[in-house]
């Protein structure tokens, strides 16, 4: 692949079609996301464990699958748990779209290339863990038009898309930040399940 | 059955479900736990959730959890200390109320032969010793350490320590480890 988007470009088609699906948002993408959306079904996997995002993501999934889950996870999370996938084929939630967002480097520790930044083929590792519907997208345009049939078919879906390395700080949770990051890890859980369930 | 009898995958997984009420058990399973792993595959009302690691396992229970739904987690104790970062960060760190069934490997041999920490201190000649499996002797410094409550499971006898492990979950909002120190048959 040679051409990349934005993260502009990823994300806001994606917070136009998302509906009242969950999502999930990861290291370079939690804030970025939260300055296009403030859904009480918007989680950020920050301040809980790197690599551990997509697998979060897949319980959702399979607790409420009558819901679409989205999970914005990135490249070098997904090599810390590559197994993931093959948790996430075996398991086959038909609900969950799972996004690869490669920029090739670990973007909050300032950009360092993560392993196998130039070679490794996201897209095919997911096919060949049983994914079974499996798209990348490098062209800003051609993600678009696929956008509402990704978000719409039976799953799991994975989309890999390459983006442009930005430079998004470490992310805290406190003051000063997004909404989704004012409050702990753990109220956020329990905001999110009560969203859910609408049992507090 | 008697205190000498192994503990059985039904009745603990019967404890469990009154505990419990489990819509997904994640996990992967070893020789002690199979027996439970058996009953859970045909289980009509709890989803079973194989992971390749066990880190996973966690992640997918807080998930679970999140959503709605009341998860348990069984491991081994050895993909136990491989899910540190994973139980912190997820079910820990999201105050899970969750009870997770660890397998106890080495526990039968290093109890009956040596003191278990911390009355016998870890020395490194103790962690090389052939005759005792070191993952038993770290099992419960390592949850001390993480600061994660557990209580041990050896026979039938000990059925009340599901709803105690599950009473301790729910009120303080954490996970509960349930350390099955023996086989299930």
């Amino acid at each position: 692949m040679s051409g990349r988007l934005t993260k502009h470009e990823l994300l806001a088609p994606l917070a136009r079609l998302r509906g009242d699906a969950v999502v999930v948002t990861s290291m370079g993408v939690v804030r970025p996301w939260a300055r296009l959306s403030t859904s009480p079904l918007d989680f950020a996997s920050a301040d809980s464990a790197m690599g551990h995002t997509a697998d979060f993501a897949l319980g959702l999934a399979l607790a409420r699958p009558e819901r679409r889950v989205i999970c914005l996870n990135g490249d070098g999370s997904t090599l810390m748990t590559l197994g993931t996938l093959v948790t996430i084929a075996e398991a086959a939630p038909a609900n969950l779209v799972l996004f690869v967002i490669v920029n090739g480097t670990y973007e909050l520790t300032g950009n360092q290339a993560i392993p196998g930044a130039s070679r490794v083929d996201f897209a095919g590792l997911a096919r060949a863990a049983g994914i079974p519907s499996v798209h990348a997208f490098e062209e800003c345009a051609a993600y678009e038009r696929a956008l509402p049939e990704l978000l719409a078919c039976e799953g799991p879906v994975a989309v890999v898309v390459r983006v442009e390395p930005g430079r998004e700080p470490p992310i805290e949770r406190g003051p000063g930040e997004p909404p989704y990051l004012r409050v702990s890890l753990a109220e956020s859980t329990r905001r999110l399940r009560a969203a859910l369930t609408g049992v507090r | 059955m008697s205190p000498a009898d192994p503990p059985r995958a039904s009745v603990l997984l019967d404890a469990i479900e009154a505990a419990l009420a489990p819509t997904h058990a994640v996990g992967l399973p070893d020789n002690a736990s199979a027996a439970l792993f058996s009953l859970l595959e045909r289980h009509p009302r709890i989803r079973l959730v194989p992971v390749t690691r066990e880190g996973e396992a966690f992640a997918v229970a807080s998930g679970v959890w999140a959503g709605g739904g009341s998860p348990l987690v069984v491991v081994q104790n050895t993909g136990l200390l491989e899910s540190g970062d994973a139980l912190r960060g997820t079910a820990v760190r999201m105050g899970v109320p969750l009870v997770f069934v660890v397998t106890y490997r080495g526990y039968a041999r290093a109890s009956g032969t040596t003191p278990l920490p911390p009355e016998r201190p870890l020395t490194p000649e103790i962690l090389v010793d052939p005759r005792l499996d070191s993952v038993a002797l770290l099992t419960e410094p390592t949850l001390d350490a993480w600061g994660i409550p557990y209580l041990r499971y050896g026979s039938d006898a000990d059925v009340p320590q599901v709803a105690a492990a599950a009473r301790r979950a729910r009120d303080e909002a954490r996970p509960v480890a349930l350390l099955l120190t023996r086989a299930l048959a």
